[in-house]
């Protein structure tokens, strides 16, 4: 009995965390459907949202969670500059030059909260930080709860805003086909700054979310999140934002059950393996696009 | 050619009197000439052949690795222990050029992160392969005709020699039959194959020798290092300054990486000083320079004019 | 004498259309054979399956009787079936001569040779005094004759033409209808894609006609465009 307890418990942080790689992978997979952008810098605008949350919580000593309001516009705003600045002028060049250029404003970003918050590894601790919910015999953390409910939320909003909202029309007519949006009115500019803002937005709150859970170093980490939120939308089959959902609870799942049962070291390896059969036997994702030809 | 060889030879002597000219930056050289020589490496693959890796790193750690557990568990010197690494690098290149390459431009590349990253993670988990996270030490060295291959001066001459082997190799390449079909290849792969050239076989010769040489310069770096951890030999922010490196000196052409060595290690170590360890930045401010503004990098953009400018001069006078 | 060329019974499918059903054509050495037919018809479809760029549902391709059905397009080229592309590929940042470099190379790793060889078809193309131009510079009808260089300088036995006369100006359209006709007479033998009528009837010495992946008519130049039901298939049946 206790081994089914185990299981779930261990099922339910999956998902629990799954859900926050999710809202990563998601802003990650709009990006790349209206875009055809491979943002490498998505990790560390998520570390961005990290920090700050860390320094709201230090300079205010409120929780990070209220961070948001300041967070959820000024991600927007700075996603709406950068594709404005850097990615709109090259947006006719090869695929691999705005990966080189979010390369290069990976580095910018993380070198810069490198500069700002020095090296060390931070955390936030908030006062609920030890607390468990009991559901039956399975506990699960207050702050993996939170976590989940803030991205739930999060993520109803987007969904909400794609399928319900004008706006959110033209975001899914520019993914599916450029031309065509553009030939019946779309702003297909304006959409795509927005829809890099909203890429931008959703990974810093994503952030926020981490900030209680996980430690953040400035140049480390982001890459790694990068890293882990390509596995999610592949897995999910790029430019499918409800695919990418799925990914992320797939990735969180796999990776708790991996590191219980099998070897915790090689946490990250499963993810990575997972996204590298994918990508070379089955590129259409789980569910959906070819990634072999761009 | 003869421009390039006399170029390389210039360098030979610049190389060779360096250590007096510039006495007590002998690191800051040795250092320069392993990113010149990587990233020219690199670029054979990524410039000439057109596929972007951002896992060299891997061959780095492969090479330094075979050299300083070669010497502390086997006793084996140098002359043995590289080039097994070039071996292995080599087959290893070959075996993940066959899984990877039908993949295309950025998925390439995020491929391998993926496999250097898995690399890493091994490397720092597999003890008895490595020494895990705690790393290994180089405790000794032959000493061939007495030299002492610990000391930086000695170093620093390997790294020449390293350095310019690697630019004499892609000199070559760049006036052979191989040179062209690289470029072709890179350029469109379907007028490539009318050609006659196979794209896939092209591919995996290249990164076969650009791993070759990449691990050399990665022996050298063990040596240079002598305690080696796996989580800086196999890092991923190896490989993009490698990458970057080559990128912004210019792609596909001669001269260019060892101008994005030069230019970047020697500002990072001007910055050093005020900025401490976000030297990184300035890669990040000139990649976005350069593919705003230069985007074939900097000797990339110069030969495009040179050539221009050779033409209409021809055709006029 | 074996055929240059001959391929049976060439069947080509895109997910659910059959871009060409059945088409078989057949070269002797030094001839030149037609492809015509309106747009849409599957003529660089047919021209990309025989080449090798395009898998075959079914059918044969037969290269001076040798079997390449399953070769890819670097043996084919290799064994000499040399072809240009519709759209014009150089290397845009290799120059002139360099571009034909490439091709040169493909029996010979000495680069004095490939040189040397290279030159010859830049003269023969009228493109030699622009040697070390980038490729990327050149105008259409320019473009047009460095392609024909590129396939020139593998050595072929076959050369498949893809729509090179299209777009260009009465003086280079005669340019480049002599040059064809003076390949020919050297022994090589030709397969041309074209829309440009005055090209099909002055060079063919075989027409097919395709259209909607089928073959309508075959035929001397004469014979096919007085053939009423080819007239209708131009003009369309609406």
């Amino acid at each position: 009995m206790g081994e089914l307890v185990g299981l779930i418990q261990n099922i339910s942080n999956g998902l629990l965390i799954g859900a926050v790689y999710a809202m990563v992978g998601a802003g990650l997979t709009l990006i790349f459907g209206v875009m055809r952008t491979i943002n490498f810098a998505h990790g560390d605008f998520v570390v961005l949202g990290m920090y700050t949350a860390f320094a709201f919580n230090m300079i205010f000593g409120l929780d990070p969670y209220l961070s948001l309001l300041v967070v959820l516009p000024a991600g927007f705003v700075l996603g709406v500059l950068i594709e404005r600045m850097v990615l709109a002028p090259i947006v006719d060049k090869p695929h691999e030059t705005s990966l080189l250029a979010t390369l290069g404003i990976s580095l910018i970003i993380g070198n810069i909260m490198l500069l700002t918050f020095g090296g060390e590894s931070k955390s936030v601790y908030v006062a609920y930080a030890s607390e468990v919910v009991s559901f039956g015999e399975v506990r699960l953390s207050v702050i993996l709860l939170l976590a989940g409910a803030v991205t739930a939320l999060v993520m109803g909003g987007l969904y909400l805003l794609l399928h319900y909202a004008e706006f959110g029309r033209s975001i899914r007519a520019t993914a599916e086909n450029r031309l065509g949006a553009e030939l019946v009115g779309i702003n297909t500019r304006s959409i795509q700054g927005a829809v890099f803002g909203l890429g931008v937005m959703l990974a810093m709150t994503a952030g926020v979310a981490l900030i209680p859970l996980l430690f953040a170093t400035p140049t480390a980490t982001g890459p790694i999140l990068t890293l882990k939120a390509f596995v999610v939308i592949v897995l999910g089959g790029l430019g499918r934002v409800g695919a990418a959902v799925a990914g992320g609870l797939i990735l969180g799942v796999v990776e708790v059950l991996g590191t219980a049962y099998i070897a915790s070291a090689y946490r990250d390896a499963y993810g990575l393996l997972f996204f590298l059969i994918i990508l070379l036997f089955k590129p259409e994702g789980l569910f959906g696009r070819s990634v072999k030809r761009v | 050619m003869i421009r390039h060889l006399i170029g390389l030879l210039i360098l030979l002597i610049l190389g060779l009197i360096y250590p007096w000219i510039m006495p007590g930056t002998l690191t800051v050289g040795v250092t320069i000439l392993l990113f010149a020589g990587w990233a020219t490496a690199w670029d054979i693959l990524g410039g000439w052949a057109g596929q972007v890796s951002l896992g060299h790193a891997s061959f780095v750690g492969i090479g330094a690795y075979f050299v300083a557990i070669g010497a502390t568990e086997y006793a084996l010197a140098p002359w043995w222990s590289i080039p097994m690494a070039v071996a292995v690098a080599a087959l290893f290149a070959l075996a993940w050029g066959r899984l990877t390459f039908k993949l295309h431009g950025p998925y390439f590349t995020l491929s391998t992160i993926a496999i250097a990253e898995i690399l890493r993670l091994i490397a720092i988990n597999e003890g008895w392969l490595t020494g895990g996270a705690t790393g290994v030490f180089i405790d000794w060295m032959p000493t061939p005709f007495g030299i002492d291959l610990f000391e930086r001066e000695n170093q620093y001459y390997l790294a020449l020699a390293f350095a310019v082997g690697v630019m004499a190799t892609t000199i070559g390449i760049s006036r052979s039959r191989f040179g062209y079909q690289l470029r072709a290849v890179r350029e469109d792969e379907n007028s490539a194959m009318a050609a006659g050239i196979n794209p896939t076989r092209v591919k995996l010769k290249a990164f076969m020798i650009s791993s070759a040489l990449t691990a050399v310069g990665g022996g050298i770096y063990g040596l240079m290092l002598s305690f080696l951890e796996p989580h800086i030999l196999f890092y991923l922010l190896l490989s993009v300054q490698i990458a970057l490196t080559a990128i912004i000196g210019g792609r596909g052409t001669v001269w260019g990486p060892l101008v994005g060595a030069v230019l970047l290690v020697s500002a990072g170590e001007i910055f050093r000083t005020s900025f401490a360890e976000a030297n990184l930045l300035i890669y990040g401010v000139l990649i976005l320079l350069i593919i705003l503004f230069l985007p074939s990098g900097i000797i990339g953009e110069f030969n495009r004019r040179l050539t221009r400018r050779l033409y209409a001069k021809r055709a006029q006078g | 004498m074996p055929n240059a060329l001959k391929a049976e019974g060439i069947t080509v499918r895109f997910g659910g259309v059959v871009a060409v059903d059945h088409v078989s054509l057949s070269l002797e050495p030094g001839n030149i054979l037609g492809l015509i037919g309106p747009n849409g018809a599957g003529k660089t479809t047919l021209f990309n399956a025989v080449t090798g760029f395009v898998p075959l549902e079914s059918g044969q391709v037969l290269f001076f009787d040798q079997d390449v059905t399953v070769a890819p397009p670097y043996k084919r080229a290799q064994a000499g079936m040399g072809r240009t592309f519709q759209t014009e590929r150089p290397f845009e940042e290799l120059t002139v001569l360099e571009n034909v470099l490439v091709s040169a190379f493909l029996h010979t790793p000495k680069r004095k040779t490939a040189e040397k060889l290279a030159m010859e078809m830049l003269e023969r193309v009228e493109l030699d005094d622009r040697y070390d131009q980038p490729a990327g510079d050149l105008n259409l009808a320019r473009r047009r004759r460095l392609e024909l260089a590129k396939a020139l300088a593998i050595q072929p036995k076959v050369l498949l033409l893809d729509e090179v006369m299209a777009g260009l100006n009465p003086p280079a359209l005669r340019e480049m209808i002599g040059l064809v006709s003076s390949l020919c007479q050297e022994g090589l033998a030709i397969v041309m894609v074209e829309h440009i009528m005055e090209a099909i009837i002055e060079l063919s010495d075989h027409v097919i006609v395709l259209a909607s992946g089928q073959k309508i008519a075959e035929g001397t130049p004469k014979e096919v465009t007085s053939n009423p039901q080819v007239i209708e298939a131009y003009l369309g049946t609406d």
